[in-house]
């Protein structure tokens, strides 16, 4: 019992120091790190650019992403909802990783 | 009145071609060496291109709260996003309707954009009770009369919605007039152009 455990633990280590040297395919649609998980599930929250203007920010643990808030005819969304430079909503929520601040 | 003789017309004609034939030069200079961007070549086959991906990267398709998709992908080290865009620079939204919508036919008499005083109150209340943050006014048209003048009325009318929605205190964070540009519906029957005839409130939480 014992050598079968080992040998699973093995065979689990190994599957995952294998993905890690070899790298990942070609499909980058999901997280793949400590809290796996698709990335349609990103808790976003906003971040306001020193013009003022709006940007939907989403911490994912080790990831960040970051992309222009746009009304239906593309322009920038200005919302004032925080000053230059500050964020509102949960942008980190999404994610158990703590950052250094 | 000026006046130039063939022999001026002649010198300028010449000058202004030796000035053309110099400018190619001088743009030339510029993208030399020591300035970024035109003279870097993206070859499909650099170290980033050797991996188990072989350099393709399949985004997934994130909404946004305002139900906008991006695209997301993640590498496994970092993570990349960027909006999603038309060819002609539209965002892909689901659920587009706005928030407010008014008929124009019913706030405004033909080529006016006075609003009726027994409608002002009810768009001030639509702004009193709305939960939104801010907002931003857009005017639109049907499509008779010219481009020019569609313009400038759809963008009167959106200002005098604006205009109410500031003075019970609402955040408008832009106006505009959009003409006959942006129709909902066909212009080719009365009850479509009725529809293209109207001003939104886009909402923004």
């Amino acid at each position: 019992m014992k050598n079968y455990i080992a040998i699973v633990s093995l065979v689990l280590a190994s599957a995952c120091t294998d993905e890690g040297l070899r790298g990942y395919p070609a499909d980058k649609t999901i997280d793949r790190g400590i809290d796996s998980h698709p990335l349609t599930d990103l808790q976003w929250g906003i971040h306001i650019d020193p013009d003022g203007c709006d940007h939907w920010m989403a911490d994912d643990g080790f990831d960040g992403y970051y992309v222009a808030r746009l009304d239906k005819y593309g322009k920038p969304v200005c919302s004032g909802v925080a000053p230059p430079t500050y964020t509102a909503g949960d942008f980190k929520g999404g994610s158990p990783i703590p950052d250094p601040n | 009145m000026a006046y130039f003789s063939k022999a001026v017309r002649a010198g300028i004609g010449a000058a202004l071609i030796a000035l053309t034939a110099a400018l190619p030069v001088a743009a030339q200079d510029l993208s030399g060496p020591g300035s970024s961007g035109s003279s870097q070549k993206f070859s499909r086959n650099t170290p980033s291109q050797q991996g188990r991906d072989r350099g393709q990267y399949i985004p997934g398709i994130a909404l946004t709260p305002d139900g906008c998709e991006v695209w997301v992908m993640d590498d496994g080290a970092e993570g990349y996003g960027d909006n999603r865009l038309t060819r002609q620079g539209m965002p892909i939204c689901h659920d587009v309707e706005p928030c407010g919508l008014l008929n124009t036919d019913q706030f405004f008499a033909t080529d006016s954009y006075r609003i009726k005083s027994q409608h002002q109150s009810r768009i001030a209340q639509f702004f009193r009770s709305s939960t939104a943050f801010a907002f931003v006014v857009v005017g639109h048209t049907d499509s008779r009369a010219s481009d020019d003048y569609n313009m400038r009325l759809s963008y009167n009318r959106a200002l005098a919605v604006a205009k109410i929605g500031k003075s019970v205190g609402a955040r408008i964070t832009d106006v505009r007039g959009m003409g006959e540009r942006f129709p909902v519906a066909t212009n080719a029957t009365k009850e479509g152009m009725a529809r293209n005839r109207r001003v939104e409130i886009l909402c923004f939480e």
